[in-house]
């Protein structure tokens, strides 16, 4: 497991196309390249922005979703629960090509419908912005259902006493919610919420790859997939080394940020 | 104690996520047997994209050669999977016979390995077969296999060139020739046409991760992708061109701007009425398009030589042993005979490299019949030029600046003079 990250590192103080016998040592080079280069922020940029929006579609919905499936709706959870879950076993390449074509923004089904009530799609692949929202949904509708799945049964693990208790009290369901619900389950929420921000710049990467290759003009790429775009499109291994090493320098940094002042506030249960 | 170890946890996690490996290694256990000289051929045709034909193709040559037997071994991710398999096998000292070279690593492949031209093999062992190549093959195609200092590295063999497909019934519907358009000014014209009418888009122009239908449009306008190792296409020709398709996308809106799947989509469904995509996209086309459909050759510049790039890979020689370079030959020549060639159009999609194949009784005569969406890109095998690219290390990089351009100059962002002059500037910058 650390060979390959090690590997990286060596790569990224050398030049090197992958196919050449010889690698040139450039020492630093590589590093102030990268950092030179405004598409490093770009696509830093735009990885902030996948972020934030898978969070959003794959953090906050499921949470809310998981909440009122176990308190407020009565029946057919468990048709819910596998509806909800069975995206997660269809590969997500696949998922792309399927929303390639229902997503196709002249002739797709949801262009057609979107077109009886006279609206018009936007053409989301070559438009910046939209192409990101896209390529989010499609990432999510893989791995909301996982998402959701843990919640849920964290959620549902909470004693119902506390719960019922607040019932009693006339408490309304979104105090419930926030007052008791997220904090008692905080273990697994903060689990989701980290491996959505690192499954999910992983996951984006598929759509990317088949949707878009990165485009337009480097609208749609996120870190993970550049560094890919670097080193098995352009073939420069050592430029797409250090971004991969920075990349990781950055998530390093806002882990540590995460336990220093997050990991106190959560609440564990068998503490 | 549990912090750490959560800690420790996640940091490897994300470890695994920036560490990018890649897998590689397949050996090929092919032990000697027998008297018959064993050579490898290698190829990039998965089970889907003409494999099935290889390994047919493979199987005749061995069952009617009583000196070679060819062991055929796929080589995953295409023609790099290929080029990396080489270098690793070629260090070791065990380099197949036969190879496909894709053209985009024509210069890589003659600078980095030892090859003999096969033209050079002929004269020495099969005098016979002396006038072979120029007998069979047109000059321009063999060209296509030429390296920058002139060497034949190899022959062409798998070959695609772009054409334009037609919605009869939506061009019918417009009041337009069925025949489609000859010249760009016409699809110009055709495309404005058709949104007027039928409110459908006019035009497509594939948008994959390359700029080879790009290059047919500029260049068959007397613009150069490159002239003496530097990119010379901001050109006025190249100026022009380029325009003509932006103005139809950001202009005039008849044209549709969008990636290649969904825009080839678009076609099959309907929503577009013409498009310019290779034709190895044909049976995917005449499979699932509802409408009448037909391809008609390469719109052409009023006045101007078209100039189509070449798409696909040619058969190089790696062999280094005498005996081997033999065997390669033999199965070469098989590989191009009437019949072979007749099975790899089949099987693959592609045109045939050599004349005599198209109107050949043993040859694809009744499946050209049968096809008639393939003549376009037949008829035009003559005006096919090398698919530039650029020269050296930067060579990738610099074609990534023109996929770039294409986004900003289509999404509207710049004009095409802008972007065309401004890239041209970049890649000589880089190409230094």
């Amino acid at each position: 497991m650390f060979w390959p990250f090690l590997y990286t590192i060596y790569l990224s103080f050398f030049d090197w196309n992958m196919i050449k016998p010889t690698k040139e040592f450039v020492g630093l080079q590589n590093y102030i390249e990268v950092l030179k280069d405004p598409l490093t922020y770009k696509v830093f940029g735009n990885s902030a922005v996948y972020i934030f929006i898978l969070l959003l579609l794959n953090f906050t919905v499921p949470y809310i979703f998981a909440f009122i499936l176990d308190f407020v709706i009565g029946r057919m959870k468990s048709f819910y629960k596998s509806a909800f879950f069975l995206p997660a076993f269809i590969s997500l390449v696949v998922g792309s090509i399927l929303f390639t074509w229902i997503l196709n923004p002249v002739s797709g089904p949801v262009a057609i419908v979107m077109g009886w009530f006279g609206l018009e799609m936007p053409i989301w692949s070559k438009l910046d912005g939209w192409v990101i929202f896209i390529l989010s949904l499609i990432t999510s509708w893989k791995i909301f259902g996982y998402n959701f799945i843990l919640l849920y049964a964290s959620i549902n693990g909470i004693s119902r006493e506390v719960i019922e208790a607040a019932r009693l009290d006339n408490v309304p369901l979104w105090k419930i919610f926030f007052h008791i619900v997220v904090p008692m389950s905080s273990a697994t929420g903060i689990y989701i919420f980290i491996i959505t921000i690192v499954q999910g710049l992983q996951f984006a990467f598929t759509p990317i790859k088949v949707i878009t290759q990165g485009g337009p003009n480097y609208a749609s790429s996120n870190v993970i997939y550049h560094a890919y775009h670097e080193a098995f499109v352009l073939y420069r291994t050592g430029h797409s080394a250090a971004l991969s090493i920075l990349t990781m320098v950055i998530f390093v940094i806002l882990l540590i940020v995460e336990f220093k002042y997050v990991e106190r506030g959560i609440y564990y249960e068998n503490k | 104690m549990k912090t750490l170890s959560r800690f420790w946890l996640l940091f490897m996690a994300v470890v695994f996520l920036a560490a990018c490996s890649d897998e590689e290694g397949d050996s090929s256990g092919a032990a000697a047997s027998g008297d018959k000289v064993k050579i490898e051929y290698w190829h990039v045709n998965a089970e889907t994209q003409g494999g099935k034909t290889v390994e047919e193709l493979v199987k005749e040559f061995n069952a009617q050669s009583d000196t070679v037997e060819v062991v055929a071994k796929f080589n995953p991710d295409m023609y790099k999977g290929l080029m990396q398999n080489l270098q690793a096998e070629a260090a070791a000292g065990n380099a197949p016979a036969v190879v496909q070279i894709g053209w985009a690593f024509l210069d890589y492949f003659s600078n980095n390995f030892s090859y003999t031209e096969p033209q050079s093999i002929i004269d020495q062992y099969f005098t016979e077969d002396k006038t072979f190549l120029t007998d069979h093959f047109l000059p321009n195609v063999m060209d296509l296999a030429k390296n920058s200092e002139g060497s034949q590295v190899g022959i062409p063999y798998s070959l695609s060139n772009p054409v334009l497909y037609i919605n009869r019934d939506l061009l019918r519907e417009a009041g337009l020739d069925e025949n489609g358009p000859k010249t760009w000014q016409e699809v110009q014209q055709f495309s404005k046409v058709i949104k007027e009418k039928t409110g459908k888009y006019g035009f497509y122009l594939q948008e994959p991760a390359d700029n080879w239908a790009t290059q047919a449009l500029l260049e068959s306008n007397g613009a150069q992708m490159i002239t003496n190792g530097k990119a010379t296409f901001a050109s006025p020709e190249g100026i022009e061109a380029y325009s003509l398709w932006a103005d139809m996308i950001v202009k005039e809106k008849t044209a549709l701007h969008i990636g290649w799947d969904q825009g080839i989509q678009s076609f099959i469904d309907g929503n577009v009425a013409m498009l310019y995509t290779t034709i190895a996209q044909r049976s995917n086309v005449q499979n699932n398009a509802q409408f009448d459909v037909a391809t008609v050759k390469s719109p052409v510049w009023e006045g101007k030589e078209v100039k189509l790039p070449a798409g696909g890979a040619m058969l190089a020689i790696t062999a280094q042993k005498e005996e081997q370079q033999k065997a390669a030959w033999e199965f070469m020549k098989f590989l191009y005979s009437v019949e072979s060639v007749a099975k790899w159009t089949k099987g693959t999609g592609y045109v045939p490299p050599r004349e005599g194949v198209a109107d050949a009784e043993n040859g694809l005569k009744q499946f050209l019949e049968e096809n008639e969406m393939m003549q376009a890109a037949v008829d035009q095998m003559d005006v096919i030029v090398p698919w530039t690219s650029f020269p050296g290390d930067a060579g990738l990089q610099a074609e990534q600046l023109l996929l770039d351009m294409r986004d900003q100059i289509l999404g509207g962002t710049i004009t095409a003079e802008e972007g065309l002059t401004s890239t041209q500037d970049a890649i000589n910058e880089l190409l230094k």
